[in-house]
């Protein structure tokens, strides 16, 4: 059997329990190592994991601890595709960037630098995409940006 | 599971160093509330916000950070971050926290930039 050592996948399967997320950016971390992404890039990948990790257990599976987030790490065409599949039901809407000022002024809450940092720091996002077992986060991170 | 915060007040002069050791979380929320209740005690109205660059740093702790910034600028109170990694820097950029709270490389450099800051 012919492998493609460019299109190899890694899976991680996560409890719903948060602290969990670090187990995925680790993961990733090491994955994007062996691919030869930048330090820099790597704290990126690890910081849009760990977000999207963290919002598919809070906001997708609604906290319940018997559901999963299955976080999927494929390389091809010289980028990391990152699937973070969740038990629920998809967002209704992507929160708006989050204001500082009118945070630091009691205007609005402090929400939504979770989905801030992955749109900031990733080079694709889709959101909202139904799967077998629920809604996915489609995110990709190229090697090298700009 | 979660690691729990540790965090030591120095005062150095008027500025008092918060020293948060471990990552920010959600987690760390009663941790930096006591912890600066602490430091308002102490009298001080300059504050450094020290981590580390191995503190991992996710968007709860991003939120309970902004919380705290707007506290500190409520209570007439001067604030820098220091020792946080580059990566840090930039998401804090991002956000839009340098606005309200300069990042400097180290506790050091920190303290001389309060000391010639006669705000």
């Amino acid at each position: 059997m012919t492998t493609n050592l460019n299109e190899q996948k890694v899976i991680i399967i996560l409890p719903n329990i948060i602290g969990h997320e670090r187990v995925a950016m680790a993961s990733s971390a090491s994955f994007a190592k062996m691919y030869g992404f930048s330090p820099a890039r790597i704290e990126d990948l690890k910081t849009i994991v760990a977000e999207a990790a963290i919002n598919a257990m809070q906001h997708g599976n609604k906290g319940r601890e018997n559901a999963e987030v299955v976080v999927t790490l494929c390389f091809k065409n010289n980028a990391i595709h990152v699937d973070v599949a969740d038990q629920g039901d998809g967002i209704a809407e992507v929160l708006p960037k989050p204001d500082i000022e009118r945070i630091m002024n009691n205007q609005d809450p402090p929400v939504g630098f979770g989905v801030f940092l992955i749109q900031e720091l990733a080079d694709e996002v889709e959101f909202n995409l139904d799967s077998e077992s629920g809604h996915s986060l489609n995110i990709v991170v190229k090697k090298n940006t700009g | 599971m979660q690691k729990e915060n540790e965090i030591t007040l120095e005062k150095k002069g008027d500025v008092t160093i918060m020293d948060i050791k471990g990552d920010i979380t959600a987690f760390s929320d009663p941790f930096l509330n006591q912890a600066y209740q602490e430091a308002t005690h102490l009298g001080n109205r300059k504050i450094i916000l020290k981590s580390n660059k191995e503190a991992y740093i996710n968007s709860g702790g991003i939120a309970l950070l902004i919380q705290l910034l707007a506290r500190i600028k409520s209570n007439d109170q001067q604030v820098v971050i220091a020792g946080i990694s580059d990566h840090f820097k930039k998401i804090f950029d991002m956000v839009g926290i340098t606005k309200f709270a300069p990042i400097y490389d180290s506790e050091e450099a920190a303290l001389q930039n309060l000391a010639a800051d006669t705000k």
